[in-house]
């Protein structure tokens, strides 16, 4: 066909439309004559609001107990010197220290490092092995399978990877060696690999997730919309990026946020792993904040470390919903 | 623009056949539908010309040429589909330049296409909004501009307009027909709405159970349709169908019924060719002239079931000793239910089927 198609000049009347819209809504629009039913005289009552109140009271109140005291504890102790049985107000102390402290401010370093390993390589391979899982034969097997990491304990994670990395009869120890990857030092021992070492295990123990999450978007992804890209002239490959992912980024944003706060939180196998070790190399905030607390016991900056984690991640955590969404609302 | 032809196109799903032997063709530039009940095998038959679908046996050939192996990206054909599939991440702009974007365009020439699309079909305004802040009508327009801003060699409509409501689906038909006769490209259109592929198409390939039962022009099909089957899907009102013994008197013959005996015309007559028993008698509703006197001519007598009014138009049902036979009348009928009254039938316009195969003998 030639170029006179979508000529206006040549294929139409000019000015003529192939679709009159508007004469057609005009059409379809015309108005009703204004209403001219009274208002009733009297509403039917409202349930009273203590009555929701006193619906809602349990739960608020076993959330108090269990979560809203506490935290206001921590506040508290963030503004106090603790000693067992005594609190003394301390001008802050706890939160100026906090800006001198260089393993507070590694801490942070070190842990936003561990968080985007984990997160990029967790969703990389995750999604990769979602991809080839998907409508694959035995998929219900394999993906099952996958799954077992997840299953475990993250202690008992940690301690089997504890084993397998250990410079004397680690398994893991023998075969970098033997590749000629490692030094005499073993894998945990050395500062330059050790963050690999504890991010190797949350990948490996983690992954499964992502691709589950991830199966589970890909089985929403509209067939229509990538049929219609394929006759539209696009490629397998260039249909996953510009149909497939794009369908995809709820679900990895609900993926990353479960991910990125878990690695604020879980540091079982780390510690186990570890421990913030060798030297400081791996002592991400949360082991930090764990030794002051629990090792020194200064009650005080540990509350104030937790508060600033505290923010932190909710922060993160309503920036991530928030472009979250942003996708949402592009949804039909 | 391709003419595009079927040459024993099966398609299987394991013992499953979805289409049988499936031969149709379709010459440049004509607006081809298929039509059929959900299940007949038509959207199979699209998606095996869109290159979705496997073609099981046979070919599918584009102006004499093999596409069985093509990729879709290759056939170079436009497909709207039944949901629109239009990329809800995507404006309504990138959506519709989607095509030409992947055909590596440049980005002058993609706007100008878009753009003169766009205001072919009145979208002009929506082109930064996305897709679900669009009206179902508005999606479609969409959908279709995606289709016509390439100059592909063949458009494939799967069931485009089934979801709008049905004042804008009476309007689209026409602007859809109207689209497909301006631009001049070969038109697959697939529908089980009988109205839609009686009102738009040139040709009508009418699909049941995987095989298709009649190919021809609107007209031919609803005139003459070759089976009982597409005698009743095809027509709103359905066809009525009546079973009746074959009988001669003299020379002639003619269908009778407990209510009624009718000689054929000496053609028709000659059509049956000296069957004997019974064959089904199918009339339409509009082929029925109903009165609550008696006139001279031979009628068949039944009595007032119900009346529907239509505005324009009044249905009657009529029971008779066996069956129910609708009738489209002018609104002004006044029988009430359990009057006697009296059909007279325009035997230009009634059929003969086979009883056991559903053959049209006429």
């Amino acid at each position: 066909m030639t170029d006179i198609t979508l000529s206006p000049e040549n294929s139409l009347r000019h000015g003529e439309s192939l679709f009159r819209v508007r004469q057609l809504q005009d059409n379809v629009e015309a108005r009703p004559a204004p209403s001219r039913i009274a208002e009733p005289a009297r509403l039917n009552p409202l349930p009273s609001k203590a009555y929701f109140f006193w619906l809602m009271a349990p739960a608020i109140i076993l959330l108090a107990c269990i979560s809203i005291y506490p935290f206001f504890w921590m506040i508290y102790m963030s503004l106090h010197e603790v000693d067992i049985g005594s609190a003394t107000w301390n001008n802050f102390e706890n939160f100026t220290k906090l800006f001198t402290d260089t393993r507070y401010l590694k801490g942070w370093a070190l842990l936003f490092q561990y968080s985007l390993m984990c997160l990029a390589l967790q969703i990389g391979i995750g999604v990769f092995l979602a991809v080839v899982l998907n409508g694959a034969r035995f998929e219900k097997v394999l993906v099952t399978a996958l799954l077992m990491p997840m299953m475990m304990a993250p202690i008992v994670a940690g301690l089997v990877w504890y084993f397998l990395y250990n410079g004397t009869f680690g398994w893991y120890h023998w075969l970098f060696q033997s590749l000629g990857l490692l030094d005499a030092k073993s894998i945990l021992a050395s500062p330059n690999t050790a963050m690999l070492g504890i991010v190797l295990v949350d990948v490996w123990q983690w992954t499964p997730l992502i691709t589950l999450i991830t199966l589970a978007g890909l089985k929403r992804v509209p067939q229509d919309q990538l049929e219609a890209n394929m006759v539209d002239g696009a490629s397998p490959l260039r249909n996953f990026f510009s149909v497939t992912l794009p369908n995809l980024y709820p679900v990895l944003l609900i993926a990353v946020m479960l991910r990125f706060m878990d690695n604020f939180r879980f540091i079982d196998s780390a510690l186990v792993l570890t421990g913030g070790g060798p030297g400081n190399a791996t002592k991400i905030l949360p082991i930090y904040l764990f030794e002051v607390s629990f090792k020194f016991f200064k009650l005080g900056r540990g509350a104030a470390i937790a508060l600033t984690l505290l923010v932190v991640t909710i922060i993160l955590g309503m920036i991530l919903v928030k472009v979250f969404d942003r996708q949402q609302t592009r949804k039909i | 623009m391709a003419r595009v032809t079927f040459r024993n196109v099966w398609k299987k799903y394991g013992d499953f056949a979805a289409v049988k032997d499936l031969n149709i063709d379709c010459p440049d530039g004509t607006f081809l539908s298929i039509l059929g009940p959900s299940g007949c095998g038509k959207s199979s038959t699209m998606r095996m010309v869109a290159g979705l679908e496997h073609i099981s046996a046979g070919d599918i050939l584009f102006d004499d040429k093999r596409i069985n192996d093509l990729a879709p990206k290759d056939r170079d054909v436009a497909m709207v589909f039944e949901n629109y599939a239009l990329y809800p991440h995507k404006s309504v702009f990138e959506n519709m330049a989607n095509p030409l974007k992947l055909r590596g365009q440049d980005t002058g020439r993609i706007k100008d296409r878009v753009t003169q699309a766009a205001q072919l079909l009145e979208i002009g305004h929506l082109l930064e909004r996305r897709p679900q802040e669009l009206s179902g009508g508005q999606k479609q327009r969409v959908a279709i501009g995606r289709a016509i801003v390439r100059e592909p060699k063949l458009f494939l409509f799967d069931e485009p307009i089934a979801h709008l409501d049905a004042k804008l689906r009476a309007h689209m038909r026409g602007e859809i027909k109207h689209m497909q006769r301006t631009l001049g490209t070969t038109m697959v259109y697939v529908t089980h709405d009988q109205l839609e592929a009686m009102s738009m198409a040139d040709q009508i390939a009418v699909m049941h159970e995987g095989e298709l039962q009649q190919l021809g022009s609107p007209r031919e099909v609803y005139n003459k349709p070759v089976n009982a089957w597409v005698a009743g899907f095809v027509g709103e009102p359905a066809m009525n169908f009546l079973t009746c013994e074959l009988s001669r008197e003299a020379d002639r013959l003619s269908l009778s019924h407990p209510n009624f005996s009718l000689a054929l015309k000496p053609d028709q007559a000659g059509c049956l060719n000296g069957t004997t028993g019974t064959v089904r008698m199918g009339v339409r509703p509009d082929a029925l002239a109903i009165s609550m006197t008696r006139p001279a001519e031979p009628v068949i007598t039944g009595e007032v079931f119900v009346t529907e009014l239509l505005g324009g138009d009044m249905i009657v049902e009529v029971q008779l000793a066996d069956a129910r036979i609708r009738v489209k009348t002018a609104p002004e009928f006044a029988g009430s239910p359990g009057e006697a009254c009296y059909l007279s039938v325009n035997r230009d316009k009634w059929h003969a089927f086979d009883t056991g195969t559903g053959r049209a003998y006429f």
